[in-house]
């Protein structure tokens, strides 16, 4: 349901600008994200490269989105779900931009392990990498639509990542043993899986900030149940 | 060499202020004035429809709304003040104060107004000596002893945080006093006759923003010994100093609840709209 417009019509506009730069900020993160573990996939310094310099203009972004919202609280005061969406813009922000560093940080991986013979232990790293983008995008999604029931069911999806990073990181630490010569290379299989892990902790928090938008319930830290 | 670990000598004295344990979502402690089904008449046109309210003790209520959907003519009710309209009238339901349902033909509109003050938009010092100002309202209760009188004087105007400005000027006229100092006057003198419930109706409207934070300060000050209700236009004042809030719509109470529920996620979306300023 699309809500009604603000009296102020400059307070509609302050809104949809902070809405454009988080949506921009997201489109530009999964970009980035994608050129990082593409050019880990495919051996591709290039796209190393242009994930790195995506970073740049994803902290811009971030810097404009926090002084847009502090703006927009300043001057128009915003209660309920305009509040909500002020600080939750502001929030995902942060957010983006960390999954941003964790995408360098992947790309910088990356390149170092395009030096060397590709190691079939690579596919670990596949299920992680699909895990952690279904998801950060179900994660938009659910912020985009402010579908709350997507939002809530993101969050116990981030525990099969973590297991897939245990199962990554024991199988790691197992080569290193059998094959210190490659050791450098299981390090910096380990250290992606451990940013694709980081990658679904910001998917989570973004989902987590996406139900608090629509629906004013805050579902961080909560007890596990687990399902019977 | 400075070493970081180093504890201060003395701990500071005074403690940083608490933020309030926030109120029950919901207003479940006796009332401290109940309103059941309320309807009230200006002659023909009805102004209140079934307004059923309990405005819980020592906290603050604020009734927001736009201009024209009652809040004002409730908050008179409460006192009966609207008893001084012609044509003016309940037309149904019942407003208890304490237990005591005030439009009872026994009640005394004198003492319930003593129970019941009020603080107006305008500030209204009568054109008389500060002190005279307060004590006006103990004279007309019968006290006389000068000693009892003074002792009122000063602590009611300590209670307004007034005292340390006017305590070498009680002779001079209250006219003389600032727009601010005159309406923490009439809070003064609305306290003097120690009353349990404090009505203030947008108190702040004509004040500039250093006078208004006073008053905010002050009603905050006030909660824990009163009974305040406070109708207000501005919003950001109701979410600064009630724990309640009250939303009228065209008579009708749409939406009771804690502040702080209100103002991040109203049940009603007519709350909501109007909040965030989507109609008025």
């Amino acid at each position: 349901m699309i809500a009604p417009k603000h009296i102020l019509g400059t307070f509609d506009e302050a809104l949809a600008s902070l809405r454009n730069n988080v949506l921009m900020m997201a489109g530009l993160t999964e970009r980035s994200l994608d050129r990082a573990m593409k050019g880990l996939f495919q051996r591709d310094d290039d796209l190393c490269a242009n994930a790195i310099a995506d970073d740049e203009e994803i902290d811009q972004l971030e810097k404009q989105i926090d002084k847009d919202g502090v703006d927009i609280l300043l001057r128009f005061q915003p209660v309920a779900s305009d509040l909500r969406r002020v600080v939750s813009a502001m929030k995902l922000s942060s957010n983006l931009e960390r999954m941003a560093d964790q995408a360098t940080n992947i790309a910088r991986r990356a390149r170092k392990l395009n030096r060397h013979p590709p190691l079939p232990e690579m596919e670990l790293i596949v299920p992680m990498h699909a895990q952690a983008m279904s998801m950060f995008k179900d994660s938009l999604d659910a912020y985009v639509r402010e579908d709350v029931e997507l939002g809530r069911a993101i969050v116990p999806r981030d525990e099969k990542l973590d297991e897939l990073n245990r199962v990554a990181s024991r199988r790691l630490i197992q080569r290193m043993a059998e094959d210190p010569d490659q050791l450098r290379g299981y390090l910096n299989l380990m250290f992606i899986a451990r940013h694709l892990e980081r990658v679904g902790d910001h998917a989570t928090n973004i989902a987590e900030d996406a139900v608090y938008a629509a629906a004013a319930e805050d579902i961080r830290h909560q007890p596990f149940v687990a399902s019977s | 060499m400075v070493s970081l670990l180093k504890m201060p000598e003395t701990l500071p004295q005074e403690r940083p202020r608490q933020i309030d344990a926030p109120p029950p979502e919901e207003a479940t402690e006796t009332a401290m004035i109940d309103i059941c089904n309320l309807d009230f008449n200006y002659g023909e046109h009805r102004v209140l429809h079934d307004v059923s309210l309990h405005v819980p003790p020592r906290a603050v209520t604020a009734f927001i709304g736009p201009s024209g959907c009652g809040k004002t003519t409730l908050l008179r009710c409460i006192n009966r003040m609207n008893d001084l309209i012609e044509n003016a009238h309940i037309s149904g339901g019942t407003i208890h104060l304490d237990g005591t349902d005030i439009n009872a033909p026994d009640v005394d509109v004198v003492d319930l107004r003593r129970r019941v003050g009020m603080v107006f938009q305008k500030s209204n010092p009568f054109p008389k000596s500060i002190y005279e100002n307060i004590s006006y309202g103990l004279r007309i209760a019968g006290v006389t002893k000068r000693s009892l009188i003074d002792e009122a004087v000063e602590r009611s105007l300590r209670a307004a945080a007034l005292w340390d400005e006017v305590k070498d000027r009680l002779e001079k006229n209250a006219l003389g006093l600032s727009g601010g100092q005159q309406q923490r006057l009439c809070i003064a003198r609305a306290l003097a006759v120690e009353p349990d419930v404090v009505l203030m109706d947008e108190p702040c409207s004509a004040l500039d923003p250093i006078a208004t934070a006073k008053i905010e300060e002050l009603i905050h000050q006030l909660r824990t010994q009163y009974t305040i209700v406070i109708v207000t236009h501005n919003m950001q004042q109701a979410g600064r100093v009630s724990d309640y809030t009250g939303f009228f719509y065209l008579g009708r109470l749409i939406e009771f609840g804690s502040t702080t529920k209100i103002f991040t996620n109203p049940s009603q979306k007519q709350t909501e709209d109007y909040i965030t300023g989507r109609f008025g």
